[in-house]
């Protein structure tokens, strides 16, 4: 007789958040993307269920989730709307994390906890101009003045939801000889005096996503906005990027997945010389070689999520899959494309989004290029 | 006040197919999902209750039937009671309305149990009725409405196209159809909560609730399933009337029902 028995956790998110997408965010998925809009609906919908607190503990405010239920969530999301997929992304983790593992109290009260609630959205701004992958090059500068006072100058760009954010977690350089240790974080709102929407970007995919560049002109900050203990910025960054990197090959699986069945569908239903195009052997090859990749990509997700979640050291794992999971999401894309021929080259139908969508993933979490290199050294080739 | 919703985990008919060969019912990779006008029942409990209420959900099925339970959990309920013993096996609606009866009253007082007017998987409509029968309470079934006043239970009717408006003293049993109410979805954390092992399911088998092998499962069932299969189905035609709209409407609910959309 059995007499303790449980749902399993990530089957029940996986179907939960599949019905979620299947009803809330497929009808409107199209009507979405082209307006280009930040889907507050859906956002509201997205926190009203909680989802934001998934990877957060369960005492302190969060669901008691994990990286893997994370990535479960992000996965699914991305298989319905690739931009609430990173929407849903940047408010669980770069937007908030910072504030709930470095933050005070106070900042987790005020800012952490309406992150949560979907009351606020929030933004993270690394990028600059000059300085992406290489932190080094960071020129926005925080001085700190002599109360203990900061003043910020400098300029964010590739913001994502840097249209519509109500607070940022921007990466901000404090010394004058820019060592790597001057690198902090701060907590800045956007209705501060200087800071300034600069420039929206129109963009090929995730249309929802707001990204912008902002402009930091002589932005005076309390003391109580540095997020963490001063020169940590680092490290506190490098202890969040393998996540980053999962979750960003989440965004591509789901994709991916989504690809994939509305090639797998059309392929069945569409009828050339007499016989449905499943039939042909060219056709059978791009699907085989598309479920065979999807599969060797969430293999390697949930293995390296399951090594984030026991601590197990991991970027190379988590930039391995990054990458490979997202070129497989391009690959899924284009394929379908060429499944579906002229219905993917429309507008009326989802696959060109698919298309569009992926280049989002091409660059976060760093660029394939840059990626390259981390993998050999890590593989301690160089 | 107790509430108790009678839930059922069922196979997603819009992933079924049957085998032409055999008829039966090809279930391999099919997921396996809460009853939806069962999840309509439960909102209705949780908007019904108050504070200080409690709402349990109660499935009888194999142990991994628990998913519902969870899901229900999630939602709000307060409780979950998981019926599973091989001798519950193959019941027919008889058996399983009996069964349900003696796990209802094993729990002790209640003063509503609810359930969706019926399963997908099955589409009898007869367990709601015959558990209220087994109980020797007031039915009221095909609900789109209802509240509790003054210890009685105010219900709307559906009756196809006639409504009608009812009232029975509590306890009482409801069906409810799915234009009752919008279903809220799972909370993450109470979702995440009912994995865990304190989760408050309780898991119950015939000894627990009193019932006899020989009144539960195949051996207490009245009926048997002597074979399945598809009916070969002729061109069947349906005149949809009304206003424009209307029938627009009508249209789309049809080849919704059908999943052609």
């Amino acid at each position: 007789m059995v007499t303790d028995i449980r749902s399993d956790k990530e089957t029940l998110l996986r179907q939960t958040i599949a019905r979620f997408v299947k009803e809330e965010v497929l009808p409107v998925a199209q009507t979405i993307d082209e307006s280009g809009e930040f889907p507050r609906e859906l956002f509201r919908k997205a926190a009203e269920m909680g989802l934001f607190r998934v990877r957060y503990p369960a005492k302190k405010g969060g669901a008691g989730g994990n990286n893997t239920l994370f990535c479960i969530l992000c996965e699914e999301l991305a298989k319905g709307l690739m931009s609430l997929g990173a929407i849903t992304a940047m408010q669980c983790l770069m937007g908030s994390e910072f504030l709930f593992r470095f933050g005070t109290e106070e900042q987790r009260r005020k800012y952490w906890e309406p992150n949560m609630r979907g009351e606020r959205v929030s933004g993270f701004c690394l990028t600059e101009p000059d300085a992406g992958s290489d932190l080094g090059n960071v020129r926005t500068m925080a001085l700190e003045q002599p109360d203990g006072s900061w003043i910020v100058n400098g300029l964010k760009t590739w913001v994502t939801l840097g249209a519509v954010a109500d607070h940022f977690t921007v990466l901000c350089q404090t010394r004058a000889d820019r060592k790597m240790r001057g690198l902090n974080f701060f907590l800045i709102e956007r209705t501060r005096p200087g800071v300034a929407l600069s420039h929206k970007f129109a963009v090929l995919g995730t249309r929802n996503t707001q990204i912008a560049e902002l402009s930091l002109t002589d932005v005076a900050l309390p003391p109580e906005a540095l997020i963490g203990e001063k020169g940590r910025g680092l490290p506190n960054l490098l202890s969040i990027l393998a996540e980053i990197r999962t979750m960003t090959a989440a965004l591509a699986l789901g994709l991916s997945k989504a690809a994939y069945e509305a090639s797998f569908q059309y392929a069945r239903e569409r009828v050339a010389f007499g016989r449905s195009i499943n039939q042909y052997q060219l056709i059978q090859a791009k699907i085989a070689i598309m479920a065979t990749e999807i599969w060797a990509a969430e293999l390697m997700l949930y293995k390296t999520t399951a090594m984030i979640d026991a601590r197990k050291p991991c970027m190379r794992e988590a930039t391995m899959v990054k990458y490979f999971a997202t070129e497989v999401a391009c690959k899924c894309a284009d394929e379908a494309t060429r499944i579906l021929g002229a219905y993917a080259y429309s507008m009326d139908y989802p696959v060109q989004r698919f298309y569009r969508d992926n280049r989002f993933l091409l660059y976060g979490g760093g660029s394939h290029e840059v990626l390259m290199g981390v993998i050999a050294r890590e593989l301690g080739f160089v | 006040m107790r509430f108790i919703v009678l839930i059922k985990q069922v196979p997603d008919t819009a992933e079924v197919n049957v085998d032409p060969a055999t008829g039966h019912l090809v279930r391999e990779g099919v997921s396996s999902i809460l009853n939806p006008e069962d999840r309509h029942a439960l909102e209705a409990a949780l908007q019904c209750a108050g504070q200080g209420d409690q709402v349990v959900a109660m499935t009888m099925g194999p142990t991994q039937a628990v998913d519902v339970l969870s899901e229900a959990l999630g939602m709000g309920a307060h409780r979950g009671v998981l019926l599973s013993d091989r001798f519950f096996a193959g019941a027919d609606t008889w058996a399983t309305s009996y069964t349900l009866g003696k796990a209802i009253e094993h729990l002790g007082p209640f003063d509503l149990v609810l359930c969706g007017r019926q399963a997908i998987d099955g589409d009898t409509a007869q367990i709601g009725p015959q558990v209220a029968e087994h109980l020797g309470i007031p039915q009221v079934t095909y609900v789109t409405a209802l509240r509790i006043e003054d210890g009685r239970v105010r219900a709307t009717r559906d009756l196809g196209g006639t409504l009608e408006e009812v009232e029975a003293p509590l306890p009482a049993l409801v069906t409810v159809l799915a234009s009752c109410n919008r279903p809220r979805y799972p909370e993450l954390r109470k979702l995440l909560a009912a994995c865990e092992a304190r989760a408050p399911i309780q898991l119950l088998d015939a000894a627990d609730i009193g019932v006899m092998a020989d009144h539960s499962g195949l051996r207490g069932s009245y009926t048997r399933v002597v074979k399945t299969f598809a009916p070969k189905v002729g061109r069947e035609t349906t005149v949809i009337e009304g206003s424009a709209t209307e029938m627009a409407g009508r249209l789309v609910a049809a080849l919704r029902e059908k999943n052609v959309l």
